[in-house]
């Protein structure tokens, strides 16, 4: 079974998915689905659309340099089937995916952990821009005393 | 999906450029043609040459359709244009070269000269 990867939006392509485009130059487009497809009909460029692999690494959201990167590629050397070889790589493939996944997690956390100051700063100064949202207005305040003070006295007249 | 009237390029060194599809053979109810059907077609642009002139008629088998189309292995695989080799009466290639990426599909309709002589198969 072989997958490829989607030209557009860099996801995997399943057999009996998606679409291929062959261009006079030879050069064949693969795309996952309708969307991308459509996309690329449209010329946009895959680093400018946001939902893409490639605008997330090329603007930085997502792990790019990586030797984790290395493994997965296309090598034009044949290899004779080898049991142990064949264990051995199956789990090398799973130690690779563990590493690969903890080093973006904890790349988009770095990525956050810098946001993170600044945006208390900017919660702080929209706090104190906006106080008087938060205390009770003055007129409403003097409102409030009055009506209670009336009530005491009520009562007080009462009572005598 | 090449029909009565479809211009398409031509994909040989006949000097034919573009050509319009008069008859798709293969049939009375047989409405359009896909790659490797063979079709009678009219010669509309063609550079100076000796082997074809305007508004001649020659057969031809299409090699390249915008029509997307599904392979035996799941695969659906469209092309750039519409693009067509021109034969003589007798099915031979009325040109020498032949240009552009050619299906695979042909080799399995048995038009395998058209098949070596392709710059690339896919």
């Amino acid at each position: 079974m072989r997958l490829v990867k989607c030209y557009f939006c860099s996801s995997t392509i399943y057999p009996g998915h998606g679409i291929q485009f062959v261009r006079n130059d030879n050069k064949v487009f693969k795309f996952c689905r309708a969307k991308c497809h459509k996309a690329f009909k449209k010329h946009r460029n895959p680093r400018k659309v946001r939902w893409t692999k490639a605008f997330r690494k090329s603007a930085g959201k997502e792990l790019a340099i990586d030797s984790t990167f290395e493994f997965e590629r296309n090598r034009n050397i044949p290899v004779k089937y080898n049991r142990e070889l064949w264990n051995k790589s199956l789990e090398a493939i799973k130690r690779v995916q563990e590493i690969k996944m903890k080093r973006q997690h904890q790349y988009v956390k770095n990525r956050l952990k810098a946001n993170t100051a600044a945006l208390k700063e900017a919660d702080y100064e929209e706090v104190k821009q906006n106080i008087h949202i938060l205390e009770e207005p003055k007129v409403k305040k003097e409102a409030k005393i009055k009506r209670a003070t009336q009530v005491i006295q009520e009562i007080d007249m009462d009572t005598d | 999906m090449i029909q009565m009237g479809t211009r398409l390029n031509v994909a040989d060194n006949t000097g034919a450029k573009e050509v319009e599809c008069i008859k798709v053979l293969g049939g009375s109810k047989k409405m359009s043609a896909d790659i490797g059907d063979k079709i009678v077609v009219s010669i509309k642009k063609a550079a100076v040459s000796d082997k074809v002139k305007e508004g001649e008629v020659f057969h031809a088998v299409i090699v390249r359709t915008r029509k997307e189309r599904r392979r035996k292995d799941a695969v659906v695989i469209r092309f750039f244009d519409n693009a067509a080799v021109l034969l003589d009466k007798q099915g031979e290639l009325v040109g020498t070269r032949i240009f552009g990426i050619i299906p695979r599909e042909l080799r399995e309709r048995n038009y395998l000269k058209i098949i070596s002589l392709a710059p690339e198969v896919t």
